[in-house]
């Protein structure tokens, strides 16, 4: 079983590399002394990453941003070794299905689709596809960002699996999903009004729900707390403290020349 | 192993292919005339050529079923046929989508930025 | 809202048009366009492209609604008649009538349509139905003495 497992992982690594350094060889030389790498970790409670697998996620994020200018805004890496496409709201589609069908990635497994929703932004949320490449054995990030009005393209045919999250963030934030075959409420109950996951939603919510044994039913009620003014700073609780301050910054932007 | 006749790809749902080499050269060809109608600079034409072409090669020199999987090193020739089936796919599609273009406008100002408040500077 | 603003600016161009002689009318108007040029934003239908459109769907939802309200009668055990039904649903449309965005009212449109469906297909229960009649709501307390024993200020 084990020689198996170390074939298979051998296996899975190697095409993906050949083929993309081939491709980078010599663009590497010139980038890489404009991307400072971070201090060598040497604490013994912090952890390390692997070198290796940090530089082929770079090379992997670069050869996406090449080959889809036209959709890829950003790159970069997250928490040391998470890789994350951050592209414009009309790629959804393109840069999905370049992902799952394209040889080097053959992300086939759409693991999650997350929303975010922060207040102060032009565009207020975030959307974010999570992947999986069985072959490669490697995961990608990709985000994007909407606003309440704007519907998103649902990619309900490119991953089946897309369905049901892709409901559920319709019910929590209320974004609408364009060409979904099935955009219904997921999670709340009947005739519930708003979307729990916004951040100007209440805490308590709005209604309250009892059975009230005059009218042998349930009954829907209005529901007022006193509830203190709420400020979406959206900064960390342990800002003050300043070895928090001196961390590394959270994302590193990978730097992809836009020229050619 | 070797000259016994294959039964079976051990995955749910695929089947053996009776003449893989056959397949997977008419699939190749289909790909590469469809890339012909992507311009020449585009990275993904270039890319996904240098793939399409040295797999082409690989079947052309290996008529050996075994060999010609280990030297592809992508899994059984039954899922490269898959592959290259999505990539056909996918080329097709791309042609409507023109991403080799540059970026159609830029992303709002402050739309990445995280954390969303400003940074506090290091000292 | 961004149209609502454009509406605005167009509701500005044509006072000036009628109150000022035609020289400064064009004037007025070149500034005006190049106002609403700056303030004009592309934006993304969810389904209609113009207002006579969303209309259009407004009043196929009202119809929808309308129409199936004799069997949500029948079929739902509720104290209420069919004429009861119709005056809430024109209630529920009438609230939102001073919606001018054309995004908005699409979605409106669209949350009405899955109300509907989930009303037909009988998702919702006796409970869900009667929320919209709000009959065990208490009225908030107004004078001094009642604020004081719901225990708010």
């Amino acid at each position: 079983m084990a020689s198996l497992l170390r074939q298979v992982s051998k296996a899975l690594r190697a095409p993906i590399n050949r083929n993309i350094a081939a491709c980078y060889q010599s663009r590497l030389q010139s980038t890489e002394t404009a991307n400072v790498e971070p201090p060598v970790e040497t604490r013994p409670t912090v952890r390390k990453f692997d070198a290796v697998q940090r530089t082929q996620l770079k090379d992997f994020g670069k050869y996406v941003a090449e080959c889809l200018p036209k959709y890829v805004e950003k790159v970069q890496l997250t928490a040391g070794d998470e890789l994350e496409i951050l592209i414009s709201p009309e790629g959804i589609l393109p840069v999905l299905q370049f992902l799952k069908d394209h040889h080097n990635c053959q992300f086939a497994n759409l693991t999650d689709i997350a929303g975010m929703d922060i207040p102060s932004r032009p565009y207020r949320f975030e959307i974010i596809y999570n992947l999986l490449s069985l072959r490669f054995n490697s995961r990608i990030r990709v985000k994007t960002y909407t606003d309440e009005l704007t519907p998103v393209e649902s990619c309900n045919d490119i991953f089946k699996a897309a369905n049901w999250y892709e409901r559920e963030i319709w019910d929590m934030y209320g974004v609408f999903f364009a060409n979904h075959p099935d955009l219904r409420r997921i999670l709340t109950d009947y005739g519930f009004e708003g979307h729990p996951f916004r951040k100007d939603f209440p805490l308590s919510g709005y209604v309250e729900v009892r059975y009230d044994d005059e009218k042998k039913r349930v009954v829907i009620e209005p529901l007022e707390l006193a509830q203190e003014f709420r400020k979406f700073e959206l900064s960390a609780p342990w800002e003050q403290f300043p070895n928090f301050r001196r961390a590394l910054p959270v994302a590193e932007e990978i730097n992809v020349d836009k020229k050619e | 192993m070797a000259g016994a006749i294959k039964r079976t790809t051990g995955l749910t749902g695929l089947a053996v292919s009776k003449y893989p080499h056959q397949k997977l050269g008419v699939l190749y060809g289909k790909i590469l005339r469809t890339l012909q109608k992507i311009p020449e600079t585009a990275a993904y034409r270039k890319h996904t050529e240098a793939v399409i072409k040295e797999r082409a090669e690989i079947l052309r020199t290996t008529p050996i079923v075994e060999e010609a999987e280990k030297k592809i090193n992508c899994g059984q020739l039954e899922e490269v046929i898959i592959q290259a089936e999505n990539e056909l796919n996918l080329a097709r599609k791309m042609l409507t989508w023109k991403p080799w273009e540059p970026l159609a406008r830029p992303p709002p100002p402050n739309q990445w930025l995280w954390p969303p408040a400003q940074p506090v500077k290091q000292r | 809202m961004i149209t609502t603003k454009i509406l605005n600016l167009l509701f500005i161009l044509f006072f000036s048009c009628q109150c000022h002689s035609a020289r400064t009318v064009t004037c007025d108007r070149k500034m005006a366009h190049q106002t609403i040029r700056q303030n004009l934003k592309q934006v993304k239908p969810i389904l209609s492209l113009d207002k006579e459109e969303a209309r259009k769907r407004v009043l196929s939802l009202y119809k929808a609604w309308y129409r199936q309200l004799p069997y949500i009668v029948k079929q739902y055990d509720i104290p209420k008649t069919a004429e009861q039904l119709k005056q809430k649903l024109r209630e529920e449309f009438t609230k939102h009538q001073d919606i001018k965005d054309v995004r908005v009212i699409d979605m409106l449109v669209i949350k009405g349509q899955m109300e509907l469906k989930e009303t037909v297909n009988i998702w919702k229960q006796k409970g869900h139905l009667m929320s919209y009649f709000k009959d065990t709501w208490e009225p908030k307390p107004t004078d001094f003495l009642s604020k004081f024993l719901a225990g708010k200020e």
